[in-house]
């Protein structure tokens, strides 16, 4: 981190002569600033936060006809979970399966072939693996959106139209990108030192690969973990094209399907947004912390 | 913006060679790679210089497309909310999760609880979040029981609001990180010169989070240039064609016209623009040059 | 989360080990045995277009009348025509918001549906084009089943070319002016016959703080029902007729400059209310509206009985009142006159694996039963035995009243947009919508629909 030079108070600057008496202890730390308008600012922002997910909650224990002629911000007089029951009775289950394999797998792909590609950008440059590495740079421009028709015909030709594998392999190629730039990264962070003791046991890369690098590389992989995941689970634009009946159906689809489905019958609607970040929340709940430190590492750059 | 490796003096000894894995092992990365993104982006490049309905098969037509592209008032229109959308985008986004960062960074126990709180909307996929927004706006049955996205300035100011709901969380979380970063000594030694909580701010903290500041921007910026489930969900582009941007006219163009060959040719424009975008915001702020994690936060 | 593409150079490694170990092999062996099950389902739902005289698929449009094709489906593959033709029908409903484009993406696929949902016409034009919908004239000639089973002219209105490309297969689907009949008692308005009379209901209700009209304007075809019978009323079904065989020109017929000027005025005077442009039909917004009495009345194609029925059943048997749209003076177009859909018709992919599944499946429609259970929806059927079948309808004096309605039109005009066909379609839609929203004004519109090509 550049430590750029501050600009330094001028001597005209008042400094304020301490009474002999008074302890220091305000300026200790920097962190503590007991600030009223940050105080404010937070609070407000807690409010505009709040507010959709209370009514959120809200709604979605309200009965439908009360919905449509009452405020969804007053809490409901007879709370009924009849709107999670008709979500759940509208194919959610399998809307959530579905989900939940196309993440795995997409994650499983992922993995899969960027740490071998990261492990030979960095341990072995060659011109081939420079350009490899290149190539994904580039990738990181390319916009799912700009691809998506000639994504449909090449899908369309391979007969997987309407099916997850249409869902999970575009997925899974757009999100190499940046999961080859966080791996090459972390890997690059591993000294050769540690490389060439290996070597000088006789190790071959690929027992360097399991044993050295993967265990080392933990916080990059989770991060790219998380990543991959995110970008599976959150997915709407290759689903909405590349799928359309009710068994390939994910999560995200499912939502945008139910708007019309529900409709005005916001209370379920309301229900299935809820269900929906459930598991998220869930895992939010169990790993928070890494959770959180593999999306700093991915913002972090 | 090459991220090579710093020269290691690694000698070429025989020995040591052995334990390098061969470019083969990059092979089937490259290839999924190549088939599902490279090919059809060179597709796409192609599509634009035909006509296709979908149905039959693409007709070449030359230049044609883009011809219309230049032609095309909804372009323009188009272009200029994009970059509208980007713009407020980037300020509501940036000023909110940078001052709530920075906020989020101090280890008061409240703040702790406060910022995961705040970070609960993250969780909501976008479409999520459009969802409960569209049913939360509904003119008739919702919460603000007016028009909301039915005019241009309120459908434009919700879908910058959603996004801004949606991502500030993530956005608190990198600035809070660089916060953390900053060295208290920095903060002790203005407050000695006398230095006001508004002069640090302006004086330390905001120079120390450039590097963050540029890669939340990055993010932003392009991440606006792809908003589409949020437009497709809330306004479906309207009123009118008042919040269409390019990502969505690039979808109409395609799914509702069956023009495949404009539509590509949109899209091609779009990664051009993307990539120009990217590589001048990284030049301009030197971003390439930077090495590891530690540096942007 | 496609916003978080960051160019990250590396992690510095102490983050993230909160003890999470994402230990590679759990990771791969989840990835393989995902994949072996998404393979394996993949295989499986890929299946959808009859392998060899097997399963075919219909398209259908997915809304609240579905429950009479799932019915057609059932009785089929149970009946003995089934087991001739070796092949059962599997439905697939469609959300309407979605309908068209995935109709197109699933034609160009190899998993296209045997049997789609149409509106014959402008709609089918592009797949006709492209060899994608079966000419089913001489079919129906040699069958007298299908032959007589409809009625003539709704079978020739889906034509194109004087070619029949699809079978009939939902109710007729004229625009009618709906009324909320407590809401008129207790403003003593009865429903207009004449524009005048309509203008002044408009006053009164809103006098009441009433919306007089409920409008889905965010869907646009609702507002295009306006446009159209407005033109009709004004100039006659030839404006349109002009435009529809293929003469941006025609767009420039007074009639339908004054159209849009009336549209303006309604919007101006508070006629739809201030929120239209984002309520929407597909969703069950505008509907609700008019169901609620928060407008007294709407103009929407007959299936907003049966969208009522099911929604809002109590609303729709006590109160929902039902008029032809009213007169214009100094118009030349017939009162009578009637636009909408004559139906919806069914046609068959050439791609089919059986087609005789196929055409066995689509004789159903002339049946009895089937037509039985359309009356029972509420809707009207276009077989040649629905005079006989009205009496049995839920709502007998709605039945008569459209099947008189349709009888009796000197003319019936397609739906615009389905009269056009996609691309053009959608594009109008666009013009339509800038209308309503006040962003074109009706000259406007008019100079941008002339440059609709």
């Amino acid at each position: 981190m550049s430590h750029d030079t501050l600009p330094r108070p001028t001597a005209t600057d008042k400094r304020p002569e301490r009474p002999a008496g008074r302890p220091n202890r305000r300026r200790r730390h920097w962190t503590r600033r007991a600030n009223p308008l940050a105080g404010l600012g937070s609070a407000v922002w807690l409010v505009i936060v709040l507010v959709p997910i209370y009514a959120m909650l809200s709604a979605s224990l309200t009965s439908q006809d009360k919905s449509l002629t009452g405020n969804p911000l007053k809490p409901p007089t007879d709370p009924t979970l009849d709107n999670y029951n008709t979500v759940l009775n509208s194919g959610f289950g399998h809307l959530l399966s579905n989900t939940v394999i196309v993440a795995v797998t997409v994650v499983g792909i992922v993995l899969g072939l960027c740490v071998p590609l990261a492990y030979v950008a960095v341990r072995t440059r060659t011109r081939w693996s420079g350009a490899a590495f290149r190539l994904f740079l580039l990738g990181v421009a390319i916009p799912a959106q700009a691809v998506v028709v000639p994504l449909y015909l090449l899908i369309a030709k391979l007969d997987l139209y309407d099916s997850l594998l249409a869902v999970i392999l575009p997925t899974a190629a757009f999100a190499m990108p940046v999961s080859v730039l966080v791996l090459t990264g972390t890997l690059r962070d591993i000294s050769e030192d540690l490389y060439e003791a290996m070597a000088l046991d006789g190790a071959s890369p690929l027992r360097m690969l399991f044993q050295l690098t993967i265990p080392l590389a933990k916080g990059g992989i989770s991060t790219v973990v998380i990543y991959a995941a995110l970008q599976a689970w959150n997915g709407f634009l290759f689903p909405l094209i590349f799928t359309q009946s009710d068994e390939p159906r994910v999560l995200t689809l499912g939502l945008f399907n139910y708007v019309s489905q529900f409709g005005v019958n916001i209370p379920a609607l309301l229900a299935s947004v809820v269900l929906s970040g459930i598991p998220i929340f869930a895992v939010y709940l169990v790993a928070r912390r890494a959770l959180i430190g593999g999306l700093m590492g991915v913002g972090g750059k | 913006m090459s991220v090579t490796d710093p020269a290691v003096a690694t000698p070429k000894r025989g020995k040591v060679r052995a334990g390098r894995p061969s470019a083969v092992w990059a092979l089937p990365a490259v290839l999924f790679f190549t088939f599902f993104a490279i090919v059809p982006m060179a597709l796409a490049f192609y599509l634009s210089f035909t006509k296709w309905d979908g149905l039959g098969d693409p007709k070449p037509v030359g230049l044609a497309n883009w011809q219309k592209l230049l032609d095309d008032p909804r372009l323009t229109q188009s272009l200029t909310l994009t970059v509208l959308l980007t713009a407020a985008s980037w300020a509501f986004q940036t000023v909110v999760a940078l001052l709530l960062g920075v906020w989020a960074a101090g280890r008061q126990r409240n703040r702790a609880v406060l910022s995961a709180i705040f970070f609960v909307p993250f969780l909501l996929s976008s479409t999520a979040i459009s969802v409960l927004f569209y049913a939360l706006l509904d003119p008739n049955f919702g919460i603000i029981q007016k028009d909301t996205l039915g005019s241009s300035s309120g459908a434009f100011l919700a879908i910058v609001f959603v996004g801004g709901w949606q991502f500030i969380p993530f956005h608190t979380l990198i600035y809070q990180g660089g916060a953390r970063q900053i060295p208290q000594v920095l903060y002790q030694a203005a407050a000695i010169d006398g230095a006001g909580r508004y002069r640090q701010f302006f004086s330390i903290t905001l120079p120390q989070l450039r590097h963050t500041i540029t890669t939340s921007t990055v993010l932003i910026v392009v991440g606006s240039l792809t908003y589409f489930e949020t437009v497709l969900i809330l306004t479906k582009g309207g009123p009118g064609t008042d919040t269409a941007i390019l990502p969505y006219l690039m979808y109409e163009a395609g799914f509702k016209t069956y023009d495949f060959g404009y539509a590509s040719a949109i899209a091609s424009a779009l990664v051009l623009a993307a990539t120009g975008l990217s590589l001048l915001l990284v030049r301009l702020t030197g971003f390439g040059g930077m090495r590891s994690t530690r540096e942007g936060m | 989360m496609e916003s978080n593409r960051g160019r990250s150079t590396g992690t510095g490694g102490a983050i993230g080990t909160g003890g999470t170990a994402f230990s590679r092999r759990w990771v791969l062996g989840a990835g393989a045995s995902a994949l072996l099950t998404t393979g394996l389902s993949a295989c499986g739902s890929g299946e959808g277009s009859g392998g060899g005289g097997g399963t075919i698929t219909a398209f259908v449009y997915g809304d609240d009348a579905v429950k009479v094709q799932q019915a057609a489906v059932d009785r089929f593959n149970k009946s003995a025509a089934s087991k001739t033709a070796k092949g059962k029908v599997k439905l697939e409903k469609i959300p309407g918001s979605d309908y068209l484009p995935k109709l197109r993406t699933a034609m160009g696929s190899p998993s296209a549906p045997d049997v789609f949902f149409n509106w014959g016409g402008g709609s089918i034009k592009a797949y006709q084009a492209a060899d994608k919908v079966v000419d089913l004239t001489d079919i129906i000639e040699n069958d007298p089943v299908l032959k007589n089973g409809f009625l003539p002219s709704v079978l020739a209105a889906g034509d194109l070319k004087g070619r029949h490309y699809g079978i009939p297969m939902r109710g007729m689907q004229p625009v009618i002016l709906f009324y909320n009949k407590s809401v008129f008692a207790e403003q003593k308005l009865q429903p207009p016959t004449t524009w005048d009379e309509l203008l002044d209901i408009n006053t009164k209700l809103k006098k009441a703080k009433i919306t007089p009209f409920a409008l889905g304007g965010s869907d646009v075809w609702p507002e295009l029902m306006w446009l159209e019978y407005l033109v009709d009323r004004i100039g006659g079904p030839e404006v349109f007729k002009r435009i529809q065989d293929g003469d941006a020109e025609g767009w420039g017929d007074p009639a339908v400059l004054k159209a849009a000027e009336m549209v303006k005025e309604l919007i101006d005077d508070g006629a739809f209310g201030s929120k239209f442009t984002s309520v929407s039909y597909v969703n069950g917004g505008a509907p609700a509206v008019f169901a609620k009495g928060k407008a007294a009345m709407h103009l929407m194609g007959s299936w907003e009985y049966s969208t009522q029925l099911g929604k809002f059943p109590d609303f729709a048997k006590s109160n929902l009142g039902w008029a032809a749209f009213p007169e214009i003076e100094d118009g030349v177009g017939d009162v009578r006159n009637v636009v909408g859909n004559p139906t919806n018709y069914w046609s068959i992919n050439p791609r089919t694996q059986n087609k005789d599944a196929a055409i066995a499946f689509l004789k159903d429609c002339a049946s009895e039963a089937y037509a039985k259970d359309l009356v029972a929806l509420g809707d009207v059927p276009t077989t040649s035995n629905a005079a006989a079948l009205l009496s049995s309808a839920p709502n007998p004096e709605y039945a008569k009243f459209q099947y008189d309605m349709v009888e009796q039109a000197p003319a019936f005009t397609l739906s615009w947009d389905q009269a056009l066909g996609d691309e053009l379609g959608t594009k109008m839609h666009t013009e339509i919508g800038k209308l309503f929203t006040g962003k074109s004004s009706p000259s406007q519109f008019v100079s941008a629909c002339k440059g609709l090509k």
